[in-house]
């Protein structure tokens, strides 16, 4: 991640990070950003259950760690319970009886491969492009490949086959071989975005599930350095 | 002319800070240094010598400042105290010298950033580029123009050849360029960057590219202070065909903090390092003492293949021991490289060159027995790699004492030339005992090591070198650039 001492930064909040990858042509997982529970029950009929909720706002990067996350259901009652939950804990969080109740309804997506796709901006080196083994134990497995912007689409290929997340991208256990095409241009796109908007320090997609064979960001965080 | 011919190239030289004698401690002073090894590593030009105590140094007429010499200067050589370098460099600025390689140490690699500020506005303001402060050594062998205080200096006589070095430290450096003679590697060039205030191992690179002279290059970076700059210049050389090989220290966060602090430069993140020499095609040297045997592997199998379009993944493996060919196989693995099986039609040609049983599926081992037929070794080698399934020969000498030392110089000598495939040789034997056949090898360049791992990593970059050439086309960063 940046370099740069954290404060410094901005996160935007998930909704409209997934909306600026989605215009760099990154795929995206069909959400919807709402205010009020009878709102998320209307995206959540139009979107198709099951789906995820999750607290929505920039104080809230780290949903998980917050408990700002629901997933998995599966009607309209799961899915009224479950943001009664979550405006509860985001009051205690910011310790406004009204949080502007930010709430992303999300659908559920289904996929066991999980990559990470992103990029930071290096002291020296300048804009990095980074793919490799996603999930919550990322930071843990630390299986990533690193490229310098702009990378050339040679460049992205290599990067899919040099970690063990390449292990994951051919018909595995059942599942289809991963359509690469799809994770060269998310790198591409990455790569782009890192040159065109100097105003941003930092791209995580992660989880970047693959569906099918298809991969879907189903979480990101985009770093603004308002510098 | 471009613009760091003046430099490298000079036809006047003049020493500022020149003297004759040792130190107390019989160590000779550094502007004695300077001044013997410009005039005994052949320097054809004109020397001024520079000292306002001195009339007269080494023959020559001794000047009390650059201003009072005859005739135009095109480099000036600064031995002089920290202190003393600003005055002497406006006076080379006004004389109106072309380049000036700064000797002097004490500037922001002890924390005087303010000093090489002010050195590097002059460079700015006067046009006159500057090299250094706080370098050791600057060498054109070719031209030859050999500007160092090194002891390395000592060593006589210089060896020319294709690789040039470019490195950050000049104690290090010089040690190694040392070593790296000994070890027969020729060179090109030798510049120690200093504290890169104005030129930048980037310009130096970027320069060399299109010296013919310098066919293989060698980095030892401590951190890189320009990175645009320094990949124009990678793809530059491979674009030219020419190999960049790199050492980049700063892997440990102990490591990174001393280099940060020996040069004064930030050193950048080593992973990032490590994939921007996956993407821009240099090749990553993690073993320092690697380095130059590896840049001569590149000189020598060059000067017979073309090695941008050479393969070095599939190894026919050779030798009279059925230990090291073992080892030969693992390291070859370690390596990335293949030890494939012969086609059983090629296993049977081997099997009557060979004593019946030695093993023919490769790695091969001719067995001790092989020099009770005098062609038999020479044949079965030409055999293994005449297979299309074959890329690159390594060949693994053992205890082989005199006369067989010099027979297998003799044969591997004649193979390198007879074969179309990259030859290296691992020469486990003790060398006392080959007197005469070990030097064979490198007179006849062919890559010699003393590690089997050394040898097949030495392949994998001749094969990764190979690799990259060949994509170069379908990069978009570099279609278009090559025709």
């Amino acid at each position: 991640m940046s370099r740069r001492p954290p404060h410094l930064l901005r996160a935007l909040d998930e909704f409209e990070a997934k909306q600026l990858l989605a215009t760099y042509g990154v795929p995206v997982v069909a959400e919807a950003r709402v205010v009020g529970v009878d709102a998320a029950v209307d995206a959540a009929r139009e979107i198709g259950y099951p789906v995820v909720l999750k607290g929505c706002g920039e104080a809230f990067a780290h949903k998980t760690e917050l408990g700002l996350v629901e997933l998995d259901l599966r009607n309209e009652t799961a899915l009224r319970e479950a943001a009664a939950r979550l405006e509860a804990r985001m009051q205690m969080r910011t310790g406004d009886a009204h949080p502007c109740g930010r709430l992303l309804v999300q659908r559920m997506a289904r996929g066991q491969r999980e990559f990470l796709a992103g990029f930071s901006r290096d002291p020296v080196y300048g804009p990095v492009v980074t793919f490799g083994l996603g999930g919550m134990l990322a930071e843990v497995l630390a299986e990533v490949a690193l490229r310098l912007a702009p990378l050339s689409q040679a460049d992205a290929y290599e990067m899919l086959g040099q970690t063990r997340a390449a292990a994951l991208l051919g018909p595995v256990r059942g599942w289809p071989a991963v359509d690469t095409g799809v994770l060269v241009r998310v790198l591409l796109a990455l790569s782009r975005l890192a040159l065109e908007r100097q105003d941003i320090a930092a791209v995580d997609i992660n989880p970047l599930v693959v569906e099918g064979a298809q991969p879907l960001a189903v979480d990101a965080l985009v770093l603004i350095d308002d510098r | 002319m471009k613009p760091l011919d003046a430099l490298f190239k000079p036809r006047s030289v003049a020493v500022v800070g020149a003297s004759r004698g040792e130190t107390s401690t019989g160590v000779p002073k550094l502007g004695t240094a300077a001044m013997r090894n410009l005039l005994e590593h052949g320097f054809r030009g004109a020397v001024h010598p520079v000292n306002p105590k001195e009339s007269e140094l080494f023959g020559r007429r001794c000047v009390a400042r650059v201003s009072d010499i005859e005739g135009h200067v095109d480099v000036a050589l600064l031995v002089v105290p920290a202190e003393a370098c600003m005055e002497a460099l406006r006076d080379c600025a006004a004389k109106g010298v072309r380049a000036a390689i700064v000797m002097s140490s004490g500037f922001a690699e002890a924390g005087r950033v303010q000093l090489q500020d002010e050195l590097l506005a002059l460079a700015r303001g006067s046009g006159m580029r500057i090299a250094g402060p706080n370098t050791a050594g600057f060498v054109d062998f070719h031209h030859p123009f050999a500007a160092t205080i090194s002891m390395v200096g000592q060593m006589q006589p210089f060896v020319a050849g294709g690789v040039a070095f470019i490195t950050q430290s000049g104690a290090l450096g010089g040690s190694m360029i040392g070593r790296g003679m000994e070890q027969g590697v020729g060179f090109s060039h030798w510049v120690t960057t200093g504290n890169q205030a104005d030129l930048t191992a980037a310009d130096y690179l970027d320069h060399l590219v299109d010296d013919p002279h310098a066919r293989v290059f060698a980095l030892f970076l401590e951190s890189v202070s320009d990175p645009p700059r320094f990949l124009a210049a990678c793809q530059r050389a491979a674009l030219a065909g020419k190999p960049v090989l790199v050492y980049k220290s700063g892997a440990s966060a102990v490591g990174a903090a001393t280099s940060a602090s020996h040069t004064g430069a930030l050193a950048g993140s080593h992973a990032v390092f490590g994939a921007l020499c996956r993407q821009y095609g240099l090749i990553q040297v993690d073993d320092l003492a690697e380095l130059l045997p590896l840049a001569r592997t590149f000189a020598w199998l060059g000067s017979r293949l073309d090695l941008r379009q050479q393969r070095a993944r599939r190894v026919g493996v050779v030798s009279a021991s059925g230990g090291i060919c073992g080892v030969a196989a693992d390291e070859c693995d370690l390596a990335g490289l293949q030890v494939p099986e012969l086609p059983p039609a090629r296993q049977a040609t081997i099997r009557r060159l060979v004593p019946e049983f030695a093993a023919v599926r490769n790695p091969v081992d001719v067995t001790g027995q092989i020099r009770s037929s005098a062609t038999g070794y020479q044949d079965t080698v030409r055999e293994v790699l005449a297979d299309p399934a074959i890329d690159a020969g390594m060949l693994l000498v053992t205890m082989a004492a005199e006369p067989r030392a010099s027979f297998y110089g003799r044969e591997i000598s004649a193979l390198a030339d007879a074969v179309e495939k990259p030859l290296v040789v691992t020469w486990a034997g003790p060398l006392s005992l080959a007197a005469q056949g070990h030097p064979m090898l490198g007179a006849a360049r062919v890559p010699v090591f003393e590690s089997v791992r050394s040898a097949a990593r030495a392949l994998r970059a001749v094969d990764d070198f190979g690799a990259w050439q060949r994509r170069l086309g379908d990069s978009p960063a570099t279609a278009g650039a090559r025709k």
